[in-house]
């Protein structure tokens, strides 16, 4: 299982970072960027994201950056 | 390319950070404050409302960054009881575009280096003491380090804090600009219940000509992907039919008690990213406008002529706020703790008794005296919470 951004949905607001336990994701100037070494899939950024930019996917072969 | 030297870096340029670098630099401190945006205040992501008393203890007598006076607040319970509070501290609907935007010109006009469409992605502190700030195409030096990241606070994490935010502890909020010509222009109003925002509220905030902030924040115990968002467009739908709707955007706000230590050797968290917000409010400006000069002008005075840091100086930053509003933001948590256990029945039979009072003398103390006084045993529960 992977997290994958929907870059129109996301509002770059960072309230997924604030609380994600494993510091593994992280916002640029233009986007967010999910570091999928460091995240253990715990959902938490999933069921915050006031805009629902950010889903869980069964999909283990997906890229580990998503810009 | 060689790494650019300062005595003070401060991460994030939002009311918190700017404060932070404009202090410091006043007093001739070499300062860099890096933002991720190329334009700071924008989007607003906040309600911009603020009590007059503290607006000028801690910005000053900055009347330009006012938009709109309130002289009543009325509170709507679950199942639509209207509670007006006549007799409101003077309070005001801010500008934050301009007011945030004034900041930081004003922190580099002091000598602050600016730099904008800065991430910094990485903090970590080297052999000597001082800080190594990474952006992705640049590293800066500095002695002391201000962290004014906001809600993310991820940058602390690399400095030995765990900021993380548990789920309860985290309002997720939506929120967007709205013209209607039927909203009040001198009331704000609260909407409560699990249905309008569960396990936070709902709030129009007049900004004057027909212009109001309107959003909602709800517990992230309550929330689901997109659920705030879901949740306001209903609430707009309802409240405010047929409006025109601007500037839809989203934000989080902690509702934690404030990090401790907030200065662990040469870093200082202000703001947001300390979690300094009211919890039952959501309100932080006046916390952050506070911490922000404070840790400033407490880490230019640490900082000797010679490149070196008095750290036990520093520590005085966070003996003054927990001086003067430590406690306070404490006694918040607990309030929130107690709030977030009560009912839609519950907050409509408090409504119902307080919508007996007259407007004209109902201020905040008395909702929560008289809420406490009809409920005697929440007095005991209250008792408990804050001993």
């Amino acid at each position: 299982m992977t997290v994958k951004l929907n870059n129109d949905k996301c509002d770059r607001c960072g309230t997924c970072i604030g609380v994600c336990p494993t510091n593994a994701l992280l916002l640029l100037t233009a986007s967010l960027v999910i570091d999928s070494d460091r995240c253990n899939t715990c959902e938490r950024c999933v069921v915050i994201c006031p805009f629902g930019a950010l889903s869980l996917a069964d999909d283990s072969s997906a890229s580990t950056n998503m810009t | 390319m060689a790494a650019l030297t300062y005595d003070i870096a401060v991460i994030g340029a939002g009311p918190a950070g700017s404060m932070a670098a404009l202090h410091a630099a006043r007093l001739n401190r070499r300062v860099c404050l890096f933002d991720r945006n190329a334009r700071v205040g924008v989007p607003v992501r906040c309600g911009e409302g603020i009590g007059f008393r503290s607006f000028i203890a801690h910005a000053g007598n900055r009347l330009e960054w006012t938009k709109n006076k309130i002289s009543r607040s009325v509170m709507v319970s679950p199942s639509g009881i209207r509670v007006t509070i006549g007799n409101i501290d003077e309070s005001y609907i801010l500008d934050r575009e301009k007011m945030d935007g004034d900041l930081v010109r004003e922190a580099a006009h002091a000598g602050a280096d600016l730099f904008l469409s800065t991430p910094v992605t990485e903090v970590r502190r080297t052999g000597d003491g001082s800080y190594e700030c990474r952006s992705p195409d640049r590293t800066f030096c500095a002695s002391i380090v201000i962290v004014a990241d906001g809600v993310e606070s991820r940058i602390a994490r690399f400095l030995g804090w765990n900021t993380a935010l548990s789920l309860s502890d985290v309002e997720t909020c939506a929120f967007c600009r709205v013209t209607f010509p039927l909203i009040d222009q001198e009331t704000c109003v609260f909407y409560v219940g699990s249905t309008v925002a569960p396990g936070g509220y709902a709030w129009i905030f007049p900004r004057g000509k027909g212009e109001a902030n309107v959003g909602l924040g709800i517990n992230g115990t309550k929330s689901s992907a997109g659920r705030a968002k879901e949740c306001l467009l209903k609430f707009l739908d309802k409240e405010l039919p047929g409006a025109s709707v601007e500037n839809l955007h989203c934000g989080g706000v902690p509702v934690a008690r404030w990090v401790r230590p907030l200065v662990r050797d040469g870093a200082l968290l202000v703001g947001d990213a300390a979690r300094q917000v009211n919890n039952i409010s959501g309100a932080g400006i006046h916390y952050s406008l506070f911490a922000g000069k404070l840790a400033g002008l407490t880490a230019a005075q640490a900082m000797g002529s010679n490149g070196s840091v008095d750290y036990r100086l520093l520590a005085r930053y966070e003996n003054e706020w927990k001086k003067t509003y430590g406690k306070q933001q404490d006694r918040s948590y607990a309030l929130k703790e107690f709030v977030m256990k009560t009912d839609d029945a519950f907050l409509d039979r408090i409504a119902a008794s307080l919508a007996k009072e007259p407007p004209e003398r109902m201020n905040y103390p008395r909702v929560f005296t008289r809420t406490f006084s009809r409920h005697p045993l929440l007095l005991l529960k209250a008792a408990r919470l804050f001993g």
